[in-house]
């Protein structure tokens, strides 16, 4: 049954979540073991225009831009509710800022009210203050003290709000009415390529687009427990799918997830690669400590399923398929797993039963499924949760295509890829050197195979950059966006994303940096004549550093060729230490910016194979070169 | 049809045994103590599924071999299944089927121990006439004794088998995983000894498949059948929650198959054990491919009242036992909103229950 609420703009779905929902939990936060509280969408709804009512009193206008900085908490989707039915953008960024990007984000997009969580994230803005000269007021969240002026409690504003209300100020209902869909509903900076952030316009018709075209149904029963921060499109337009369904979102966070997965029993969730590998590694590690008895059984169970799932999987037609083959091919192959299947299915069945379920149990037990976003899921970890019969569907898609482009869905669940398109979604894949259009085409295959770069057209494609109308017009040419994002389609009409263009890096847990003005940083040392940053889809990035032999000669090192060099285990200390101090924290650098490891390479680069004419890294090539040098490097951890 | 040699060597008889032992050593893991505290804290429901088990289960055994008029130990051996208390599969299926574990293993642990009364009592009544059936055959071929239901060697057989099952109870106060691979390991076991039995049963007597008549193979599926059937209805009739029928319903079909073999092979002997083993063979082989089957098909129809009763479960077990969730009227289906059993305020009523 699909009951899911489509409406023009964001304030009107809440308004019909809560006539149709009423008092059902819209919203849970933990405040210990089994002791959770829930918000009702009409309490949320009533709180809303209540402290939207006290927004248009400090003065907010339609379409003002209101900061709101704050992880996740349940302030924030009230903070949403109110910014919103006061026709207002919310500009939402989390604690994980760094000062130069707050002042940035700040005075970008003309903040002038702006939510923050906590006493400590309001010092940290305060003591930016003359940075800041359009910043007029300041709401806390959390309730907590502060000792500057000019802070408002959200309390307070939602207070002042009711009692205008309960005087009949219905101006919060008639901004409702007054809202269009083609106006923002948000402005998130995003990291780009070129270092400073970015901030992409999404309208109230794109999210609305997305609660039209997901392809998971949800319900009233449903549990969706929220992990990811909500400042990120993904995580966002999920919690607001939840309330177009009537589910629950439960706050949840990294420290007691597994304990709240027990807990909530979630039956959907949005998810990153990172949250799998842990996962996965603590299933493997509980199997390694089992009894022998338990763990042959694991073992056993853990293989026929692999095959069993195989050939399910080929029978949907939902087996990778990169290459065309014959119809006789694969009806023949048809029959040869029908066979598998068959002979596998009772034992299946018994260990599906005895020994995959209580391991399923760790998720709660009750995921119909989970989207992970936000990075490249490590294709083993992918086919153990599929194997399992956890279904993880992979999706693709970037903020500026708020976000989701393609997504697997339950029925065409093929590993290996990131699902079908969302529907009214159309993607071409372009030649990177010829600019030449490979898929779709007339061709036999229809261009399904062929490797390039993805483009992008549909209605969540975003509005563009917020005053940058130049990098706009670089990004979308003719309604299609440019994702940077090498990709093809595979001969089932899934897409499968093969690397990315741009030089981003994007690690496991969904964090995205920008390697270069790292690497810039670090080849101002002399002891470094060049170096690269690696680390896509790992849980943090590491260093192809090539030491400069002029460099540690200078310093008074005795050696004479590079590769004596290398050999020396000064170097090495010499570089590490370089590395720390150039890249810090106290540099303003964040922390997945860091570097944890360092390999040394033993040749330079050279123009044409490894450099451009122009001295730039061929990622790719040095990637392919050095590919067991990074290996070692993230094998260690396992 | 007769049996020329013993179905089962003393070598097949050994082994029945140790997985019998090994069996009723992990259906004794999967219980607590506190499965007893559940029978007595609900005990409508056991009830209910104490009477359809007890009661109709018998009933249905004794129509099937009255109705497909079976040899006389066929339909001792049909009847003898009935009676049967229930065993750790069915929780197991119940898990699946969407339906109420606690429920099943409550009635598993309270038919097991009442059993001991009423397998005798009922195998008495039921079975007479087919035993007096067998005295007149035999005192026609000769003999000049009577054929009597062994009853004090069923309560001795009953009693054998529930000792490795009160180990398994306290291997699980010892150690919670050891005993869940108790469990696991008898389940495997299960399968591996019923594989092997029709395996030998195949090669050694392989015309025993064809001479079988048609209303043995039909009895031993419509036994279980039949069960899940009435067992569904019945407890509908008594206005019970739709994850309770369906675990009463399972529950009623699924009764423990090695404590058949233990009692036929303790208590019977030639020439009527060949037979009856034969018979709980079947049993045994049909029971699992149709409760699985029985089971797919809950869990599909159950879907929305289970997800509604669990959504509801956990949000008295986050929110306080006093929180009630409030459903939209339309979104409850017909089934759930109008069942009689869910009382005025539909599944808010319900409260958390243990998995």
């Amino acid at each position: 049954m699909d009951n899911r609420i489509v409406a023009p703009t964001l304030a009107q779905l809440y308004f019909q979540a809560a006539e149709r929902y009423g008092e059902l939990p819209a919203f849970a936060t933990s405040k210990g073991p089994l002791n959770w509280h829930p918000v009702s969408f009409r309490e949320l709804y009533e709180q809303g225009l209540d402290l939207a009512t006290g927004l248009i009193r400090l003065g907010v206008q339609p379409g003002d831009h209101i900061g709101l900085f704050s992880d996740n908490r349940v302030e924030w989707i009230l903070a949403d509710y109110g910014i919103q039915l006061s026709g207002a953008v919310n500009v939402p960024r989390g604690s994980d800022v760094t000062e130069e990007e707050l002042v940035y984000i700040i005075n970008h997009s003309g903040i002038k009210v702006a939510f923050v969580e906590d006493p400590e994230f309001l010092d940290r803005v305060m003591l930016q203050k003359e940075r800041l000269p359009n910043l007029e007021s300041v709401i806390l969240m959390d309730g907590g003290e502060s000792h500057f002026t000019g802070v408002e409690q959200l309390g307070n504003v939602r207070k002042a709000g009711a009692d205008h209300r309960s005087d009949g100020d219905e101006s919060a209902v008639r901004r409702m009415a007054e809202t269009d869909p083609k106006d923002l509903f948000t402005l998130i900076y995003t990291s780009g390529t070129t270092g400073t952030p970015k901030g992409v316009m999404l309208t109230h018709s794109n999210m609305m687009s997305q609660m039209e075209m997901i392809p998971i149904d949800l319900s009233c029963t449903d549990r969706v427990l929220s992990i990811l921060p909500v400042w990120h499109i993904f995580e966002r337009v999920f919690e607001v799918y939840t309330i177009s369904c009537g589910a629950c979102t439960y706050y949840s966070g990294v420290r007691t997830l597994a304990e709240d997965l027990l807990q909530v029993e979630p039956t959907f969730m949005g998810s990153a690669p990172r949250l799998w590998e842990s996962l996965h590694q603590r299933i493997l590690d509980g199997v390694r400590q089992a009894h022998p008895v338990r763990r042959f059984l694991f073992r056993t169970g853990y293989g026929l399923a692999h095959y069993y799932k195989a050939s399910l999987f080929f029978m949907r037609g939902n087996d990778l398929r990169l290459e065309p083959v014959s119809r006789w091919v694969r009806a023949i192959m048809y029959l040869m797993h029908m066979l598998r299947w068959v002979l596998l299915l009772p034992w299946y069945g018994f260990f599906n039963a005895a020994v995959l379920e209580p391991v399923r149990q760790r998720t709660g037990g009750a995921l119909k499924a989970t989207v992970s976003g936000g990075g490249a899921l490590p294709s083993e970890i992918d086919q153990f949760f599929n194997d399992l019969g956890i279904p993880v569907l992979e999706g693709y898609g970037m903020t500026e295509t708020s976000p989701v482009i393609a997504v697997r869905t339950p029925e065409k669940l093929v590993v290996g890829t990131v699902g079908p398109l969302m529907p009214k979604t159309d993607i071409r894949i372009v030649d990177l050197e010829s600019g030449a259009i490979l898929f779709p085409s007339d061709k036999s295959g229809g261009g399904r195979g062929k490797k390039g770069e993805i483009e992008v057209r549909g209605p969540q494609v975003m509005k563009g950059y917020y005053r940058q109308p130049e990098l706009t017009k670089k990004t979308i040419r003719d309604g299609w966006l440019r994702t940077g994002d090498l990709g093809m389609m595979t001969y089932n009409d899934c897409l499968k994303i093969l690397g990315r263009r741009k030089a981003t890096v994007v690690l496991s847990s969904g964090e995205n940096l920008e390697p270069e003005p790292i690497e810039m940083c670090l080849k101002q040392s002399p002891f470094l004549e060049n170096c690269m940053i690696v680390g896509q889809d790992q849980k943090h990035i590491g260093l192809l550093a090539l030491p400069s032999l002029e460099g540690f000669q200078k310093a008074g090192m005795s050696v004479e060729t590079l590769e004596e060099l290398i050999q020396n285990p000064e170097t090495k200390k010499r570089i590490r230490q370089e590395v720390r101090s150039r890249i810090s924290r106290q540099r303003g650098f964040k922390r997945h910016e860091l570097i944890r490891d360092i390999r040394l390479i033993p040749e330079p680069f050279t123009v044409g194979d490894e450099m451009t004419g122009l001295f730039k890294l061929k990622r790719h090539r040095i990637e392919e070169k050095y590919a067991s040098l990074i290996r070692e490097m993230y094998e260690r951890e396992g | 049809m007769e049996f020329d040699t013993q179905l089962l060597h003393d070598i097949d008889q050994l082994l029945l045994g140790l997985m019998i032992l090994v069996i009723m050593f992990g259906m004794g893991a999967s219980l607590t103590v506190d499965d007893f505290r559940t029978v007595a804290r609900k005990p409508r429901g056991v009830l209910i599924g104490f009477l359809s088990q007890f009661g109709l289960m018998p009933l249905v055994a004794w129509s099937l071999s009255v109705f497909l008029q079976l040899p006389p130990e066929f339909a001792i051996a049909l009847i003898l299944i009935g009676c049967l208390p229930g065993g750790s599969t069915s929780n197991m299926f119940s898990y699946f089927a969407r339906s109420s574990v606690a429920l099943s293993i409550a009635m598993t642990t309270a038919s097991t121990l009442l059993a001991l009364l009423l397998m005798p009592l009922l195998l008495e009544f039921y079975a007479s006439t087919f035993t007096r059936e067998i005295s007149d055959a035999m005192r026609a071929a000769g003999s000049d004794t009577n054929f009597v239901i062994p009853t004090g060697n069923i309560v001795g057989s009953l009693l054998l088998v529930l000792i490795p099952a009160g180990a398994g109870m306290v291997l699980r106060v010892r150690s919670r995983a050891w005993a869940k691979t108790a469990e696991d390991t008898a389940g495997f076991v299960a399968i591996i000894v019923i594989l092997y039995l029709i395996g030998t049963a195949f090669f050694r007597h392989g015309s025993l498949f064809l001479e079988t008549p048609w209303q043995v193979y039909a009895a031993s599926i419509c036994v279980g059948l039949m069960g899940f059937l009435f067992g569904y209805w019945f407890s509908r009739l008594f206005r019970l929650e739709p994850i309770f029928q369906r675990a009463i319903s399972l529950e009623t079909g699924i009764q423990n198959g090695p404590v058949a073999f233990a009692i036929i092979l303790l208590s019977f002997s030639e020439p009527v054990q060949s037979q009856m083993l034969w018979i709980a063979i079947l049993y045994s082989t049909f029971i699992v491919m149709t409760s699985s089957g029985v089971t797919l098909w809950y869990r599909r129809i159950g879907e929305r009242d289970w997800e509604i009763y669990q959504n509801t479960a956990i949000h008295n077990r986050l929110f306080g036992e006093s929180y009630i969730s409030h459903y939209p009227q339309e979104f409850l289906p017909q089934r759930v909103a109008h069942d009689p059993s869910q009382g005025s305020t539909p599944a808010q009523n319900r409260k958390s229950e243990s998995r």
